[in-house]
C-alpha cells in the first residue's frame, strides 16, 4: 500500500516538475453563416478539456496550451456542433461558422464548462449534464442524480436501485444507451437498477420524447445516453482518486482513474469500489399492508450493499479516423428490506439481522454486468461512417430462505439442480451492432441512413417463476434527412422499419399441484408457460421543424414510435415478491404504439433565460399491468391477480425552466414539471397509469464565490423542493401528500501548488423531513424517503509526462 | 410582446386540454374485511381442527362492487409471519414440517354486491397420502378484492390440532 502511495505521490511530483513548457494560444472568432458573431459559444478543446465561451463579438481565446495535436469542439445552442482536429505549433487563429440544426431530434454535445453546461441542462427536449453535475449532485445511484433534471424521475427500491423514468415513462420504455450500445439488464423488473459506475461516467445527454427514429423499439419514452469522452493530453500519464463519504447510510466509496496517452494512442483504466449499510428513514415502523414492522433505530432492515466495478478504455485516432474499446465489469450486491420481500410480509429474528448495519441477510440480490463494446468512427470529405458492435452478459441472482410455494414440498428435496434458496436466476447474452452512414449532400442538406441488430438469450433457473427463458432478434434501418432553409429555419423527417422475432421457452413446475377433474384429484406438473413464437414489425416516422429568431427559438415535432412487447408481457406467471402480487402475461398483445407531439418555446437573453416544452402524447395500446379482482389458487398464497392488457392511453404534460441572473455572481432558477395519464378504454378506464410522478418544482439560488486565491469555481447553491400531492391513483398505490424538502450544496476547485483538489459538500433531506415519494416501490409499504443525509466527495488528480 | 404570446398559447391550450381529461367518477375506494362482529370465525388465536368442518363467518364490504375472496392455510412452524392483528397469541416452539397441511382457495362473491357475509363451509381433512396432517401454529390469511382491483388483506395465527 505504501508503494502505491509513493508512486501517486511521484506521479505529483512529475506533474508539477514538468509543468510550464512552451505554451501557445489559439484564438478565433465563432459567428453563424450569416456571419453574425454568437455570443456564449462554448469552445472546447480535448485532451486538456479546457473551455471557455465566446465574447459579446464572437471572440474566443485559450491560452496556456502545449504543442501538439488536439480535437475541438464548438457548440452553441440551436447549431450543429462543429468538431474538427487542429495541429497546434505556434499560436493559432481559428474562425469557424456553425451551421443551424435542429436540437429536438439533434444529439447534442457537453461541453465540460459548468455555466453553458447549465444553460444546456435546460434546454428543450434534451437535458445535458457532466462530471461536474453529478459531482454536485451525488445521489445513490446515477439515476438518483440525474433526478433533480425537468422531467425525469425516478422509480426506486431501496438506496442504491433507481430506474430511469421520463415523462412518466419507465421501465422498458426508457433506453440507456452507454457509448452507442443499448445496455441490456432486466429493465422489466422492480428491484433492478442500472448497471453503471457512476464514477466512470463523464457526461449524460437525457432526450425526452419518443426517440423510436434513431434508437429503435423501447426509446418510446426516452433516451439516457452516457458517452465516455475522457481524452488523455498527448504524452501524459495520470490518475484521478475520488473518494466519497455519505452519512444516511455509511456509504464509503473510492474510485481510482489511471490514464495515458502516447501519440495516437490512449488507456484509461478505472476501478470502483462502494460498500454501504443499511440508510435510515425518519420513523420507527413501517405498515406493510396491513402488517406492521418496527424499525431498529430508523434503520431499514437489510439494504446495506456492495459494488466492484473495473473498466478499461482502449482508444485511438488519426486525422478523419477514431476507434475506442471499452471494456468494463459491474458487480454488486444488495440485500432487499427483510420484513417486505416473498410471499407475505415476514418476522424476521432481530437478533440476526439488526446485529450489525452493514452485513446483508437473506433475501439479496447479485448483478453481474460484463460488458466490451467498440466505437469506431472515419470520416472522408463530405462522407462519416461510424459502426458500433457490443457483446454484454448480465447474470442476477435472488437469493432468499427456502420457503414452500402454493404446493411445493414443505421439505426442499435434494434430488433438484439448483440451491434451495436461489429464489431466481437470469442469465442474458445480447449482442448488438449499429453502423451509420451519414453524407452532407450540400450546403443545405444533410443526409443520414443507418441499420441496427440486436440478439438476446436470457436463461433462467432457481426455484420460483416469473418470466421464462427466451430469444429475441430484432433489426431495424433508418433514413433521415435534415434541411435548413434560409433564416434560422431547418427541417428534419425520418422514417424507419423495425423487425422482431421472439421465441418464449415453455417452463413447468418441479413440483405437482393438486387439481381437480370431475371430482378427481390428480397431482400435475402444471404448465408456466407455453412455448410462444411471435413476430413483430413496425414502420415508425417523425417530424420535426425549429426556428431562430433573435434571442427566442421554437420547435415543434411530431412523430409516431412504438415498442415490441417484451417476455415478461407476453408470458409472465409467477409471484412479484415486492407487492405479494401473482403477475400473468398475455401472448396475444401487440406492439405498442404511441403518436407524440412536443413543442417548445425558449428565449435566452443575457440576464434571463426561459423555455416551456409542453407535449401530448397518445397510446393505441399502452400495455399495462391491471390488477383484476381474481385470486391465483395455484402457485402463491392465494394472491390477487395482475394482468397484462392493452388500453389506449393519452398523456399531456409539460416543463418549464427560468433562471435570472440578478448579479454576476447570484443566480435564481426555477424548474418544473407536470404530467398526466388518462386511460381511455379497458377496464380502468377513467383511471391514470401506475407510478405516475406528481407536479413538482425546484426553486433554486446559486452564489458562485469570486476568484479566490486557492479557490477557484467556488458555489453555494439551495435548492427547495415543493412536489405536490398524488391523488390520481390505480390500485394498489395510496395518494401521497405534497412535500418540501431542501438540498443544500457547495464546494469547488482548492488549489494546492500546481494540483487542483476538487471538493464538493452537499446535504440532502436538511431538515430529516419525513415524506413519500410516490414513484419507490417501497410507497406501497409505506416506506418514507431517506432522513437526512450528508454527502462529501473528495476528487484529487496526479499527472506526468511521458518522455518522447 | 408578440413573442411572449405566442410562448403562452401552447400554455394556455395545455391548461385546456388538461381541464377536459378530469377523471369521471373512477372507484378509488378499497374494500374491507370485517372480524369485529360477534359470531366472525375465525379470529386470531381461535383453533381449527383436522377432520372436521367449520363455517367461515366474515363481513365483506365495499363502496361499490365486491369481486372475489381466497383464504389460504400454510404452516407458521418457523414464526416466518405474525398476524395482522393487535392480539398476540402464544405460539409453539419453532419446528421442522414433516407432512404439514396446506390450502389455497379462491371464492367468487355473486357480482354487484356491496357487502357480502360469508358463510362458507370449509372441510380440513385429518391428512393426506403421507400420514395425518402436522398439528402446531398456522398461518390463515384472506384477501379481498373489489370489482376495481383494489384489496383488503387479513393475516391470523391458529392452532390446528388433531381432536
Amino acid at each position: 500500500m505504501n508503494k502505491f502511495f509513493m508512486l501517486l505521490a511521484g506521479m505529483g511530483l512529475w506533474g508539477g516538475l514538468l509543468y510550464g513548457q512552451a505554451a501557445f494560444t489559439l484564438s478565433g472568432v465563432v459567428a453563424d453563416d450569416n456571419n453574425t458573431p454568437l455570443t456564449g459559444a462554448s469552445v472546447l478543446l480535448f485532451p486538456v478539456a479546457k473551455g471557455t465561451v465566446t465574447d459579446v463579438k464572437g471572440h474566443f481565446l485559450v491560452a496556456d496550451l502545449p504543442r501538439g495535436h488536439y480535437s475541438v469542439e464548438i457548440s452553441f445552442v440551436g447549431f450543429a456542433t462543429l468538431r474538427d482536429t487542429l495541429t497546434l505549433a505556434s499560436n493559432r487563429i481559428y474562425n469557424v461558422r456553425l451551421k443551424p440544426s435542429l436540437v429536438s431530434l439533434q444529439e447534442v454535445v457537453v461541453t465540460d464548462h459548468y455555466a453553458e453546461t447549465r444553460k444546456r441542462e435546460e434546454s428543450l427536449n434534451i437535458e445535458v449534464v457532466n462530471h461536474d453535475y453529478l459531482k454536485q449532485n451525488l445521489g445513490g445511484s446515477l439515476m438518483k442524480s440525474l433526478e433533480r433534471l425537468p422531467g425525469v424521475t425516478t422509480l426506486d427500491i431501496g438506496s442504491g436501485q433507481s430506474k430511469p423514468v421520463i415523462r412518466g415513462l419507465g421501465f422498458n420504455r426508457v433506453v440507456v444507451l452507454e457509448n452507442n450500445i443499448k445496455h441490456e439488464a432486466q429493465q422489466w423488473g422492480a428491484d433492478h437498477g442500472l448497471e453503471i459506475d457512476q464514477y466512470a461516467v463523464d457526461n449524460v445527454e437525457v432526450l425526452k420524447g419518443p426517440a423510436s427514429l434513431m434508437v429503435g423499439s423501447d426509446a418510446i419514452g426516452g433516451v439516457i445516453d452516457i458517452k465516455n469522452r475522457m481524452l488523455p493530453a498527448e504524452n501524459t500519464f495520470g490518475a484521478t482518486v475520488d473518494l466519497t463519504g455519505k452519512s444516511n447510510n455509511d456509504f464509503a466509496g473510492a474510485s481510482l482513474s489511471l490514464y495515458g496517452r502516447k501519440g495516437r494512442f490512449y488507456a484509461n483504466f478505472r476501478a470502483t469500489l462502494i460498500d454501504y449499510g443499511d440508510y435510515k428513514v425518519p420513523t420507527d415502523s413501517v405498515d406493510i399492508y396491513s402488517y406492521r414492522a418496527a424499525l431498529y433505530q430508523n434503520h431499514l432492515r437489510n439494504t446495506a450493499g456492495s459494488e466492484r466495478d473495473l473498466h478499461l478504455t482502449l482508444g485511438m485516432f488519426d486525422e478523419g479516423f477514431q476507434s475506442k474499446l471499452f471494456i468494463s465489469s459491474v458487480r454488486s450486491k444488495s440485500g432487499f428490506f427483510a420484513n417486505a420481500h416473498g410471499l407475505e410480509p415476514r418476522n424476521v429474528d432481530t437478533a440476526l439481522y439488526d446485529a450489525s448495519s452493514r452485513d446483508i441477510h437473506f433475501p439479496w440480490q447479485s448483478v453481474h454486468h460484463f460488458k466490451v463494446s467498440n466505437s469506431t468512427q472515419v470520416r472522408r470529405k463530405a462522407i462519416t461512417l461510424s459502426a458500433d458492435f457490443g457483446l454484454q452478459r448480465n447474470f442476477r441472482q435472488e437469493w432468499s430462505q427456502y420457503v414452500s410455494h402454493g404446493y411445493m414440498p414443505a421439505v426442499f428435496p435434494d434430488s433438484l439442480p439448483f440451491d434451495p434458496d436461489l429464489e431466481r436466476q437470469f442469465d442474458k447474452d445480447v449482442f448488438s451492432g449499429n453502423v451509420r452512414l451519414s453524407h452532407q449532400a450540400s450546403k443545405k442538406m444533410v443526409i443520414t441512413a443507418g441499420i441496427s441488430s440486436e440478439l438476446h438469450d436470457n436463461r433462467i433457473e432457481g426455484r420460483g417463476f416469473i418470466v421464462p427463458a427466451y430469444r429475441q432478434w430484432s433489426a431495424g434501418g433508418f433514413a433521415l434527412v435534415k434541411y435548413s432553409f434560409t433564416g434560422k429555419r431547418m427541417l428534419q423527417a425520418g422514417i424507419r422499419y423495425d423487425y422482431g422475432r421472439l421465441k418464449v421457452e415453455s417452463y413447468s413446475d418441479w413440483f405437482p399441484t393438486p387439481v381437480i377433474v370431475n371430482g378427481d384429484t390428480s397431482m400435475v406438473y402444471l404448465e408456466r408457460a407455453g412455448s410462444l413464437n411471435r413476430h413483430f414489425s413496425s414502420l415508425t416516422w417523425s417530424v420535426g421543424y425549429t426556428h431562430q429568431q433573435g434571442n427566442w427559438s421554437y420547435r415543434a415535432n411530431v412523430g409516431r414510435s412504438f415498442r415490441m412487447p417484451i417476455a415478461k408481457e407476453l408470458a409472465a406467471n409467477g409471484v412479484n415478491y415486492h407487492h405479494f402480487s401473482y403477475e400473468v402475461g398475455n401472448p396475444g398483445l401487440a406492439p405498442e404504439v404511441s403518436y407524440q407531439l412536443d413543442a417548445g418555446a425558449e428565449f435566452s437573453g443575457k440576464q434571463i433565460a426561459m423555455g416551456f416544452t409542453p407535449f401530448v402524447n397518445y397510446f393505441s395500446n399502452y400495455i399495462y399491468l391491471n390488477p383484476t379482482s381474481e385470486h391465483d389458487r395455484l402457485y402463491g398464497n392465494g394472491n390477487q391477480v395482475f394482468r397484462y392488457t392493452q388500453s389506449e392511453v393519452f398523456r399531456i404534460g409539460a416543463e418549464i425552466h427560468a433562471h435570472y441572473q440578478i448579479i454576476n455572481s447570484v443566480q435564481l432558477g426555477v424548474v418544473g414539471e407536470w404530467v398526466s395519464s388518462r386511460q381511455l378504454t379497458g377496464e380502468k378506464k377513467g383511471f391514470s397509469l401506475p407510478f405516475s410522478p406528481p407536479a413538482s418544482a425546484v426553486f433554486n439560488v446559486k452564489y458562485q464565490l469570486p476568484k479566490l486565491k486557492l479557490i477557484e469555481n467556488g458555489y453555494v447553491s439551495v435548492d427547495v423542493r415543493f412536489t405536490a400531492p398524488q391523488n390520481d391513483i390505480v390500485p394498489p398505490e395510496e395518494t401521497t401528500g405534497g412535500y418540501q424538502a431542501i438540498n443544500l450544496s457547495l464546494g469547488g476547485d482548492f488549489k494546492f501548488g500546481s494540483r487542483t483538489i476538487d471538493l464538493s459538500f452537499q446535504v440532502q433531506n436538511l431538515f430529516n423531513t419525513q415524506y413519500f415519494n410516490h414513484t419507490s416501490y417501497y410507497r406501497l409499504i409505506n416506506v418514507p424517503e431517506p432522513g437526512r443525509n450528508v454527502v462529501v466527495n473528495i476528487s484529487i488528480p496526479f499527472s506526468g509526462q511521458i518522455k518522447e | 410582446m408578440k413573442n411572449l404570446l405566442k410562448m403562452w398559447i401552447p400554455l394556455a391550450l395545455a391548461v385546456m386540454l388538461g381541464a377536459c381529461e378530469k377523471e369521471a367518477g373512477t372507484d378509488k375506494e378499497k374494500p374491507t374485511i370485517d372480524l369485529s362482529h360477534q359470531d366472525a370465525f375465525p379470529v386470531n388465536c381461535d383453533t381449527l381442527y383436522f377432520g372436521e368442518p367449520f363455517v367461515l363467518k366474515m363481513m365483506f364490504a365495499d363502496n361499490s362492487a365486491l369481486g372475489s375472496y381466497s383464504i389460504d392455510i400454510h404452516n407458521n412452524f418457523d414464526h416466518h409471519s405474525h398476524s395482522t392483528e393487535v392480539e398476540e397469541c402464544h405460539p409453539d416452539p419453532v419446528k421442522a414440517p414433516v407432512n404439514p397441511f396446506t390450502s389455497i382457495e379462491d371464492y367468487p362473491i355473486p357480482a354487484g354486491l356491496t357487502s357480502y357475509q360469508t358463510s362458507l363451509t370449509i372441510n380440513i381433512p385429518a391428512g393426506n397420502g403421507n400420514g395425518l396432517y402436522d398439528e402446531g401454529d398456522y398461518h390463515f390469511f384472506i384477501s379481498l378484492t373489489d370489482k376495481a382491483g383494489w384489496s383488503a388483506q387479513k393475516g391470523l395465527s391458529v392452532k390446528m390440532l388433531h381432536r
